[in-house]
């Protein structure tokens, strides 16, 4: 019986936010697209799962880029644009931060944000707000360079203040400011969202994450993320796309430096003109490219010569008491015992206890998603890869559980509620459980770590250099962009661009 | 627009290109990148593993127990106990999966010579496999099996220390496992088993369990006989409050298991202790026996026949498919491999497209997301054919 057709324009490898991005830009220009899915569903970790008849959120805290209907950012008009139309409802803030002396609930917009970090810390509304205002130019700077590229004296000119600060990390970069220390732990919180300490972090990807988040606010779909995912792939078919389910690619097929199809673990071998990747790198250039002699040098120099950033572990609770019963007041709560970032992310290459805590109560976002008189509520932390490469799997079990206490523990005596007594469901989600359901190298879900080594702007001005295997393009959280499910969608783009643009200039040859 | 000095600033971008340039240049050149974490996600989940059969003991006079060990000898996966594998059977024409609860303990499958093993009891006419895996299974078969699925088993972070399990049955099985893990001294719980059967020859692994029965002051066997039997001291009647009650702790976790009509029964019974929900756990309900006897179901429909179009990747096939048995069911009739676990409509292993037709998805335990049910999506063993119907599955 036959499975697939004789050949494809492009076959993509995973059915996540990013592959499936690339599929609907693809199938929008009019190309024949295949996209092969490990898992049954689409979505990677942007799904849900029902437990005790309760659909629970695997994963997404809030989705930066959409912003409201008459405004949208990037990602909420990419959606627009191709049609895919989600129930996006509002988070009601930015986070509550509790850290050490502060207790604050902090919100969307630039001014009402400097505004309550002034209330906080008196006498620093002036100089925050220009802060944030600095983001808010790199950020356009950002947006606006990656549809119009333009020459380095033009953008020194157009694009000034993005130049002057790439170099720097955001640590170099705060310091100009003067801030006192507690107003520089309120404007750090969400620095675990890109996951590196500020005196590593480039400013450019701190301006990014703060003008988009704070100046926008963010949202979260109402049917969870499988909304999301199940909107993009059903209506990635429509347009034409063939999605095929409980598919791993084992191999990408290479001959003479050019990638022309894939073989699956069930054995069937698939031809297209490009291959988009999902999959790590790391994966790809060390054990799926056949044969492994089509492999240079320098890809598996680059894979080794860059660091894996964050993987995730959440302890997810069904919760038998309504939210404010619980003393749970807030959507979004960072809680650390320090704000130093660098010394949180040293913190986070062990196995705990962890002094960095993100938790989310779906319910004042999303009401009525847990039946009444119940609440669900999940602490995350954000581990670097390191330590939990060092698990034996029969340890695994025995870790999970002892990291997992800790953090319930922890939120326990921060509510002065014992969670543990008003457990329904608890869901435990390791690195291991993300390698389980989408075969993320070693479970990482935030690529490659943004740093002063690997800037974005660096990867910008090597992407072509390094697209190694011709045909071959990469689309995930190891693209470009890095992590975050609202980037996940612009490396998806980003990938199906290339493969238009080399259409493009094929043709222009021909 | 200043940072530190202008020449510093503007030369931040080729600052940054050339660190990045000279990272990579001092990496080493080997592929030396491994994945420890996800090869204990494999140790975990390898997903299907082939299995030979190496040992069939009776375990009453109704049910035996298999038991497999994998074909190259090797550890089995981790798994909880309370945890049901799933096996694939090929009989005739169709290939048919069933999920059994593992009565072996999670030890067992990692020690020095591993297996793991199910008890079955032969059914009372509506079940074949159950029947083929008594009748017509031996030592040296080969299947595949794919294990560690399942929420019913202890969560240390959910349920109390002092667990309560009600049995009925060949629904022992998990509990079987359990009982075994806390002699062993590998689950950490105090459990007590009230076991209720019809009689004393009906009490499926009666010698094992009373093997572990006084071993260890954590784990207490009890059995409770419905039928009237000369001789027998021990409880008797069904598993009642009363009798459930006695058995408590102030703090305590019940695991259900058992037929469907227990379910029922016990659902009154655990009502009337008054604890909370979190404390009350059934495993999944099992294929239903009769569709028709829900609400909803269109009555006059149940001795259809429809025609069932099967989309896999760029073909189509057309197969016969019963109005009173499920999608999963019309599948595996035709020879058409489809993924299932639990068979109850939880799990959303068998989660199928549904591209036209009508059907009724059963009301026990429908486990689907809310945006796959707005976009068609079943989950195939729990749903009815009321129409013709074409679906779209996995190319398995």
């Amino acid at each position: 019986m036959k499975f697939y057709k004789d050949h494809y324009d492009v076959i993509v490898i995973g059915g996540a936010l990013a592959g499936l991005s690339s599929a609907l830009m693809l199938a929008d220009k009019g190309l024949d697209v295949l996209v092969l899915e490990r898992h049954n569903l689409p979505g990677g970790i942007a799904t849900s799962f029902v437990r005790g008849g309760i659909e629970i959120e695997a994963a997404l805290h809030e989705m930066m880029s959409i912003g409201p209907k008459e405004n949208r950012l990037k990602v909420g008009k990419f959606f627009d644009d191709m049609g895919v139309d989600i129930d996006w409802l509002p988070v009601p803030e930015c986070y509550h931060a509790s850290l050490p002396g502060l207790e604050v609930t902090l919100h969307p917009g630039l001014e009402r944000f400097s505004r309550e970090v002034d209330e906080q810390v008196p006498g620093t509304y002036d100089k925050v707000l220009k802060l944030l205002k600095l983001c808010d130019t790199v950020f356009n700077s950002v947006n606006e360079l990656s549809i119009h590229p333009m020459s380095k004296p033009q953008m020194l000119l157009k694009h000034e203040a993005f130049v002057k600060t790439a170099g720097y990390s955001t640590k170099e970069v705060l310091d100009t400011f003067d801030l006192p220390q507690k107003a520089l732990d309120l404007l750090a919180p969400y620095w675990i969202y890109v996951g590196s300490g500020f005196s590593d972090l480039p400013f450019t990807i701190y301006s990014v994450l703060m003008a988009d988040y704070v100046g926008y606010g963010s949202m979260i779909p109402k049917k969870l993320s499988h909304e999301m995912s199940l909107k993009m792939a059903e209506r990635a078919e429509e347009m034409g796309v063939q999605i095929e389910y409980r598919q791993q690619v084992d191999k990408i097929l290479v001959k003479k430096g050019k990638a022309y199809g894939v073989r699956t673990a069930r054995g069937d071998e698939i031809y297209a003109d490009y291959v988009i990747s999902s999959a790590y790198p790391n994966k790809v250039y060390t054990s799926m490219i056949e044969p492994l002699t089509e492999v240079p040098a320098e890809a598996t120099k680059m894979v080794n010569g860059r660091r894996l950033s964050l993987t995730a572990f959440s302890v997810i609770l069904i919760l038998d008491k309504p939210a404010e019963e619980l003393n749970i007041k807030d959507y979004s709560i960072f809680r650390g015992d320090t704000m130093d970032t660098d010394v949180l992310y040293e913190n986070l290459a062990g196995l705990g206890p962890y002094r960095y805590l993100t938790c989310i109560c779906h319910n004042y976002g999303n009401p009525g998603v847990t039946p009444e008189g119940t609440c669900s509520f999940s602490v995350t932390v954000l581990p670097r890869v390191d330590g939990w490469k060092t698990v034996a799997a029969e340890d695994y079990d025995r870790v999970k559980h002892e990291v997992a206490k800790q953090l319930i523990d922890d939120m326990s005596d921060y509510f002065g509620v014992n969670l543990l007594d008003h457990v329904l469901e608890c869901v435990i989600e390791t690195p291991m459980t993300i390698a389980h359901y989408t075969g993320a190298w070693n479970g990482c879900i935030y690529g490659y770590a943004h740093t002063m080594e690997d800037h974005i702007v660096a990867r910008l001005q090597t992407a072509e250099a390094e697209r190694f295997i011709e045909g071959l393009e990469f689309a995930g959280a190891h693209a470009i962009s890095g992590d975050g499910m609202g980037p996940a969608v612009t490396n998806g783009r980003k990938a199906a661009k290339n493969v238009l643009d080399d259409i493009a200039a094929k043709e222009a040859k021909r | 627009m200043k940072v530190k000095n202008f020449i510093k600033d503007v030369g931040g971008a080729s600052r940054v290109t050339k660190a990045r340039l000279n990272a990579f240049a001092s990496a080493s050149p080997a592929l030396e990148s491994t994945d420890p974490i996800g090869d204990v996600s494999r140790a975990w989940h390898p997903g299907p593993i082939e299995l030979v059969v190496t040992k069939i003991t009776p375990a009453c006079k109704t049910a035996k127990t298999i038991r497999f060990e994998r074909t190259d000898g090797g550890k089995l996966p981790f798994f909880y106990a309370g945890q049901y594998i799933v096996l694939d059977f090929k009989i005739g024409e169709s290939l048919i999966s069933r999920p059994y609860s593992i009565s072996s303990a999670p030890f067992e499958a990692r020690a020095e010579h591993p297996f793991v093993e199910i008890t079955v009891r032969r059914s009372k006419g509506d079940g074949f496999i159950c029947d083929y895996v008594n009748d017509e299974l031996k030592v040296g078969d080969i299947l595949t099996g794919t294990m560690g699925l399942g929420q019913f088993y202890y969560e240390p972070l959910r349920d109390a220390y002092h667990v309560v399990a009600l049995a009925g049955g060949v629904g022992i099985t998990p509990f079987a496992s359990m009982a075994k893990e806390v002699v062993n001294g590998t689950l950490d719980i105090d459990l007590t088993i009230l076991y209720g059967s019809v009689s004393s020859d009906d009490i499926v692994m009666r010698d094992e369990l009373d093997k572990l029965d006084g071993v260890c002051d954590k784990l207490k066997i009890v059995h409770v006989l419905s039928g009237d039997e000369p001789g027998w001291t021990g409880e008797k009647g069904f598993l009642t409050a009363e009798i459930i009650k006695e058995y408590s702790a102030e703090d305590t976790t019940y695991f259900i298991c058992g037929p469907q009509v227990m379910y029922k029964f016990l659902h009154g019974e655990v009502a009337k202790l008054d604890v909370p929900a979190r404390r009350v756990r059934f495993e999944v309900f099992g294929q239903v026996k009769d569709i028709a006897v829900y609400e909803g179901y269109p009555r006059d429909l149940r001795d259809e026949t429809f025609e069932l179009t099967v989309v896999r990747g760029i073909s189509e096939v057309k197969i016969p498919a019963k109005s009173c048995e499920s999608i999963v069911v019309a599948l595996e009739r035709a020879g058409i491999r489809i993924e299932t676990g639990c068979r109850s409509g939880e799990c959303g292993f068998c989660r199928t497209k549904v591209l036209s037709g009508d059907y009724f998805v059963c009301p026990e335990g429908d486990g689907r997301r809310e945006a796959d049910k707005d976009f068609n999506y079943i989950h195939a063993c729990a749903a009815y054919p009321l129409s013709d119907m074409k679906i779209k599955i996995p190319i398995l």
